[in-house]
């Protein structure tokens, strides 16, 4: 595990710090904490992590702008606030967690499980992806999402208009943070339920989801029965 | 918006219908001729070498004029015409050579006193008045104001017309005097209440003297003069005009201030006052003098409306109206007429004025209670309180005797701000102290060494509550220490007579714009503070320095 902790008030850092060594032991990699925006922006681009704790008040900046970035990155986010109203949006920008302040260890050790355990959310609170394009962040709503193919370590996001992007978040974590709206049929796909028109038994037992707008997509032959019931 | 106009309208009509009566009657002009002959009250004597115009009379010398009249239509039966008189002097009244009246005892003023009334009204005998020509004899002396020789007024109407439709003008005129003696009273108490409202008095009085002007126009009426007296009467209508000729400007020019108010105020009572010392007719005085009024107003409200003041239009619209009232009735209708409307529109600005200044009054009651809001919850909002527990369990769990120390110093500014939250100032000590308090928490939250340095503090001094602590929470938020994990703070104190300026520093590495959301909302704590306690008198500047961040606050003394 690699993990960077953003947080400006040093003895809630140091307190993070401590617990998170103490939960992870010897899994965890590298722990660096940093206390303000710029240098956690530039620390995120040129480091590989597996998991971000970010504070949404850094030193009266607005920590949105960070956790859109935050977000957008291969990696799970987990806030830390001490402002319980900033939980819906923050949920609604796709982060894994909202560790309110103050906390103790086992808030802290629930949120890592989810992040170690790719323990689905199930809140259904995202509303939002982040992707990187041209060095911008984009923000695409989910409702224009249609399906996820994985595509390595990266993801295809198919949506309505037709169009496909990239997306930095391998399928698994995308599916933690998007179920039980998206489900996985395939070991590469990510289908927004609501979208399939109707299940196809093609010849060998393969099995097809159809679209709405007549795309078909397979389902894995393990999920069949699974998704099927889901479906109906 | 047309409710208000409708009394004006409502006063125009009423005025316009009084007056558009038609007559009955033509009259000639009327000749004089000194000397006492039983003869020329005839119809019918030759009066062609009588004059136009006779000079002094004195000693209350019998004289005589004759009037040539035409009756256009003969009375309906029953009802007599009758011969209502506005004429100085004690006469005889011969209508077609016969004595239908008497007023006074005409050559015997001196020996029998003043006798008989100003306006006087006679019934002429019906069968007297067939449509035709007539004439009027009056044999007459004027034992006390010998230069007033002449008819002033001649009216015939039906007798009981002449009679009753002066009470029943005088009453409606009461009424409206009436209302406003009420209005005066009422702004009176209305100034008593808040004596600072000099506009409401001059309102008040105003109102009162228009009342009076009514009254003392109007009593002819009911109270005989005899017309020895009637200049007095005259003279108390020239005082009134005078003073209510001079308030109303005045009262404009206080709702719509100008340049150069003083002097011009100055010369117009200097005009209003020339005009009313010169001996000229009467009526021409009071009309110039509400002419002068009229305009000068006029200008004071044109200026309102080109400077866009509240209400300005409607009082100039008000002002216009008493135009076409002025032509269409006679002197002393239009000079109600318009002083009414005149009074209407002043009467508007004031209402306007009440309101604005009850508005003001309830926001400032909203925006206090805002801002004790504010100030309670700069303790609870959950940045400053989540993270304070935060902090302090951490102490707690990992140094209990520290954690203590934080705890008391927690304490310790949470009482303050109980002190000090229903407090518009609070003394500079306290302010401070609340600071040094608050460093303490960030010491043991942010593991900074806070450094807070005092110069030139005057202990007297007092200031809006949780200003400088404001200004420290953004030092604090917005400060990266320097090399030795230091942030120092410096609070100046300078006074001179025109103000006293508070300087605050912040010792820094890098202290960066503030821009965001929470930022501007403390900021507008202070200036809302500032504005509640010192209204326009105070200046606040904020600015990046080399060496961190430069905030000063001047109040104007």
């Amino acid at each position: 595990m690699n993990i960077l902790i953003v947080e400006d008030e040093s003895r809630i850092a140091k307190r993070i710090e401590r617990m998170t060594r103490d939960i992870f032991g010897d899994t965890l990699q590298s722990l660096k904490h940093i206390d303000n925006l710029p240098e956690a922006l530039r620390f995120i681009e040129n480091s590989s992590l597996d998991l971000v704790l970010l504070d949404l008040n850094l030193n009266g900046d607005n920590g949105f702008d960070l956790l859109t970035t935050a977000v957008s990155e291969s990696f799970h986010t987990i806030v830390i606030s001490a402002n319980k109203d900033q939980a819906i949006a923050a949920f609604e920008y796709g982060v894994l967690d909202f560790v309110p302040k103050p906390f103790n260890r086992d808030r802290l050790e629930q949120a890592f499980n989810r992040a170690i355990t790719k323990e689905k959310t199930e809140n259904n609170k995202i509303k939002l992806l982040a992707i990187k394009k041209r060095g911008r962040i984009q923000l695409i709503p989910i409702e224009d999402l249609l399906y996820i193919k994985g595509a390595g370590v990266y993801t295809e996001l198919f949506l309505i208009d037709g169009k496909k992007e990239l997306h930095d978040k391998s399928l698994e974590k995308l599916e933690q943070l998007l179920s039980p709206t998206f489900e996985r049929i395939h070991k590469s796909y990510l289908v927004k339920m609501s979208e399939i028109q109707q299940i196809i038994v093609e010849t060998g037992s393969k099995y097809m989801a159809e679209l709405k707008n007549g795309e078909r997509i397979p389902i894995g032959r393990t999920k069949y029965k699974d998704i099927k019931a889901k479906w109906l | 918006m047309n409710l208000r106009f409708l009394p004006c309208f409502l006063l125009v009509l009423l005025l316009v219908t009084a007056c558009s009566q038609s007559s009955v009657y033509k009259e000639y002009e009327t000749v004089f001729q000194v000397g006492d002959q039983q003869e020329w009250a005839a119809q019918n004597w030759n009066d062609r070498d009588w004059r136009k115009r006779i000079g002094l009379v004195h000693d209350g010398q019998i004289f005589w004029s004759r009037t040539k009249i035409d009756i256009l239509k003969a009375p309906e039966s029953l009802h007599p015409y009758g011969i209502q008189l506005h004429v100085y002097g004690e006469y005889e009244v011969f209508w077609d050579g016969v004595l239908i009246g008497k007023n006074g005892n005409p050559g015997q003023e001196a020996i029998l006193g003043p006798e008989g009334e100003m306006w006087a009204t006679f019934s002429i005998p019906t069968h007297l008045t067939e449509a035709g020509e007539h004439l009027l004899a009056l044999r007459s002396s004027l034992y006390y104001f010998s230069n007033h020789i002449g008819m002033d007024e001649l009216k015939i109407d039906y007798y009981d017309d002449l009679l009753t439709d002066r009470l029943i003008e005088s009453s409606y005129m009461h009424l409206f005097a009436g209302a406003f003696l009420i209005a005066s009273f009422y702004f009176l108490f209305l100034f008593l209440s808040d004596k600072k409202e000099y506009a409401t008095l001059i309102f008040s009085v105003s109102c009162f003297l228009f009342f009076a002007l009514i009254l003392v126009e109007f009593m002819k009426a009911y109270v005989p003069i005899h017309y020895s007296l009637h200049v007095v009467r005259l003279r108390i209508i020239g005082i009134l005009m005078l003073v209510i000729s001079f308030l109303i400007p005045l009262y404009f020019s206080m709702q719509f201030p100008f340049p150069k108010r003083k002097p011009l105020l100055i010369i117009y009572a200097g005009i209003l006052l020339l005009i009313f010392l010169s001996r000229y007719v009467f009526e021409l005085t009071a009309n110039n003098m509400a002419l002068s009024m009229w305009l000068f107003s006029f200008g004071i409200v044109v200026f309102g409306v080109y400077k866009k003041m509240k209400g300005a239009r409607l009082v100039l619209l008000t002002l216009l109206l008493s135009v076409p009232i002025d032509f269409v009735t006679p002197f002393n209708k239009s000079l109600f007429a318009g002083f009414s409307l005149i009074l209407l529109g002043m009467f508007y600005l004031l209402s306007l004025r009440i309101k604005e200044q009850r508005l003001a009054y309830e926001n400032s009651l909203v925006q206090s209670t805002r801002l004790r809001l504010e100030l309670l919850k700069k303790n609870i909002q959950p940045h400053f309180l989540m993270n304070t527990l935060t902090s302090l369990i951490d102490w707690v769990e990992e140094s209990p005797k520290k954690g203590v120390l934080f705890i008391e110093a927690l304490a310790k500014e949470f009482d303050l701000f109980n002190q000090i939250e229903n407090q518009k100032l609070i003394p500079i000590s306290q302010e401070i102290a609340l600071c040094r308090t608050h460093l303490e928490i960030m010491e043991y939250r942010k593991e900074i060494y806070y450094s807070w340095q005092e110069e030139g503090i005057d202990l007297e001094q007092k200031i809006p509550p949780a200003i400088l602590h404001t200004l420290l929470e953004n030092g604090i938020t917005h400060s990266l220490p320097l090399g030795d994990n230091s942030i120092k703070f410096k609070l100046v104190f300078e006074s001179n007579s025109h103000y006293k300026r508070y300087i605050f520093l912040t010792f820094a590495a890098s202290v960066r714009q503030a821009t965001s959301r929470e930022d501007g909302t403390g900021l507008k704590y202070i200036k809302a503070r500032l504005t509640e306690s010192y209204n326009s008198n105070w200046d606040f500047t904020s600015e990046p320095t080399n060496h961190g961040w430069k905030n000063t606050l001047k109040i104007y003394t």
